[in-house]
């Protein structure tokens, strides 16, 4: 595991220098750029030249922490997991009924990206502070792709299935659930907190559970797309072969 | 050429709109009617936009060029035309919410488009927007957010606009990733936009 480094009484692994895959159709899509063919050369270019910049100033720091807990009990509307934390969501308890594990994630690319988005938008350059964040968003994305795979490897060599990640706030899982995930997982480690809203900050950050066991179903990606409110509307949807993105 | 301006702007070529412009000026052409056609230009980007060939990063790269333009025609105009707003709004991002790149995105789209715009910034709460539109007087109010919770803060925004007396003299409008009629409705605004694009148009429309 690169840079991994275990808990000494927990099971609590926080992981860094994680390589992250920039795919340029993937920024494109955090771009709400639907039509590849059709961009601007000076747009690309502008990318081309954000992304230089991001490594120069060494703009993405990478880490997620994560822990994996055995579900104790789940009830109807219910899942409950060690140390008396209980997830609430319609969401969990009909997609991980299955589930024998979950595992919960915290990931974040840091402060500096976003940092350098304000001081864009603030100095008056607005195209350079949007295409920057949707890069960032895409970075994140990569992140969390990582950290799903990491832990679908680590659970089929228990003989496990991995289900998809579900994160709190999205359809069927209530943000207010962040306070239960942040008591498992010491964030602060990776520079990650709560806000009132339960959002997190650094803004480009994710987190996510995901359920593990034999009977699991397996993760599908874009799922969590497919299952948002907005999946018909959303402007930045993920849908199947990247045909959200004409060549 | 008359519309070669335009046409350079809706085409999004920045080198030439600048350099015709420049031109344009020394050779003694009316600052203000240059400007017109700049605006028009940006008009057609808006249409490109709404039809899907253009995309947000297009948009707001039309947005910069205009603005240079305009910063360029600027000095050359007369005091009453350079100080000539086409009217006010106050805008924020709604208490409980953090979201700001949508709503900095409409703020620069507003004021290039000509409006005197007056950001509130992120987690505002009712009573700051009431005390803005108070000072400014401002017919036109943009209430951003992306959270399931905003739409509660803004019901109360609207609420608190209501209760100040102040409901009948503005007209608001919402908008964020999640923002739809049922959500309009329920928070009693007069409009909600999909876009930055669409939070001008909704703002012309008001004049
Ligand atoms: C990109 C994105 C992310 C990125 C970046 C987030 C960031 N803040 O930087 C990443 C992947 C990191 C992320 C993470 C999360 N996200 Co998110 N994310 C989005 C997404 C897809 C787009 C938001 C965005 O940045 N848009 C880009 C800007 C430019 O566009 P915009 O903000 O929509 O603004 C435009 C219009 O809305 C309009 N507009 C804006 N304001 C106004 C005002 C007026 C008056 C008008 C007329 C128009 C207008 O004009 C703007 C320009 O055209 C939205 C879904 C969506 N479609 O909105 C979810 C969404 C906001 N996220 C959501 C969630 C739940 C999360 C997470 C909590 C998930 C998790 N558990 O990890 C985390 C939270 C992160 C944190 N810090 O806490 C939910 C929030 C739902 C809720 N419960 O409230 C959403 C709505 C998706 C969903 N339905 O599930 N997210």
């Amino acid at each position: 595991m690169p840079g991994g480094c275990i808990g000494e009484e927990k099971d609590v692994t926080v992981v860094r220098d994680i390589h992250l895959n920039l795919d340029k159709r993937q920024i494109l899509r955090r771009e709400g750029i639907r039509q590849q063919s059709s961009v601007r050369p000076e747009i690309m270019a502008l990318i081309d030249e954000l992304l230089v910049n991001i490594d120069d100033e060494h703009l993405l720091e990478p880490a997620w922490a994560y822990e994996i807990s055995p579900i104790s009990r789940l009830d109807q509307d219910q899942l409950s997991l060690a140390e008396d934390v209980v997830l609430h969501g319609p969401v969990l308890t009909s997609a991980l009924s299955d589930a024998e594990e979950l595992a919960v994630v915290v990931g974040t690319i840091g402060p500096r990206l976003e940092k350098q988005v304000t001081d864009y938008l603030g100095g008056r350059e607005p195209l350079r502070g949007l295409l920057l964040d949707g890069i960032g968003s895409a970075a994140v994305d990569s992140l969390a792709q990582e950290a799903c795979k990491l832990i679908q490897d680590e659970a089929s060599l228990r003989g496990y299935q991995a289900s998809s990640p579900f994160g709190p706030g999205t359809t069927g899982f209530p943000i207010t659930e962040q306070w239960q995930l942040f008591k498992l997982v010491p964030a602060a480690e990776i520079g990650v907190r709560l806000a009132a809203s339960g959002l997190m900050v650094p803004r480009k950050s994710v987190s996510m559970v995901i359920g593990l066991g034999e009977q699991v179903t397996a993760r599908e990606r874009g799922e969590a797309c497919a299952r948002c409110n907005l999946s018909k509307t959303c402007l930045y949807r993920w849908e199947a072969n990247n045909q959200h993105i004409q060549a | 050429m008359s519309g070669e301006l335009t046409k350079a702007i809706a085409d999004l070529e920045e080198n030439e709109a600048l350099r015709l412009i420049r031109e344009k000026l020394d050779g003694g052409e009316n600052p203000q009617s240059l400007l017109e056609e700049s605006r028009k230009g940006m008009e057609i980007v808006g249409q490109r936009f709404s039809e899907g060939t253009y995309f947000l990063p297009e948009l707001i790269f039309s947005a910069e060029i205009l603005k240079e333009i305009t910063e360029i025609v600027k000095p050359r105009l007369t005091q009453e035309v350079q100080a000539e707003r086409l009217g006010k709004c106050v805008i924020g991002t709604v208490a409980g919410d953090i979201h700001d790149i949508g709503k900095d995105i409409v703020v620069f789209m507003l004021d290039v488009n000509g409006f005197e715009v007056h950001d509130l910034g992120v987690d505002v709460p009712p009573q700051k927007f009431v005390e803005k539109i108070t000072e400014t007087s401002a017919p036109i109010v943009g209430l951003s957010g992306f959270l399931t919770l905003a739409f509660d803060s803004m019901k109360e925004t609207v609420d608190a606009i209501k209760a100040a007396g102040l409901r009948d003299k503005v007209k608001i409008m919402i908008g964020g990733g999640q923002i739809d009629e049922d959500i309009r409705k329920y928070a009693g605004a007069d409009a909600f936009g999909q876009d930055a694009m669409a939070a001008v148009s909704l703002a012309k429309g008001w004049l």
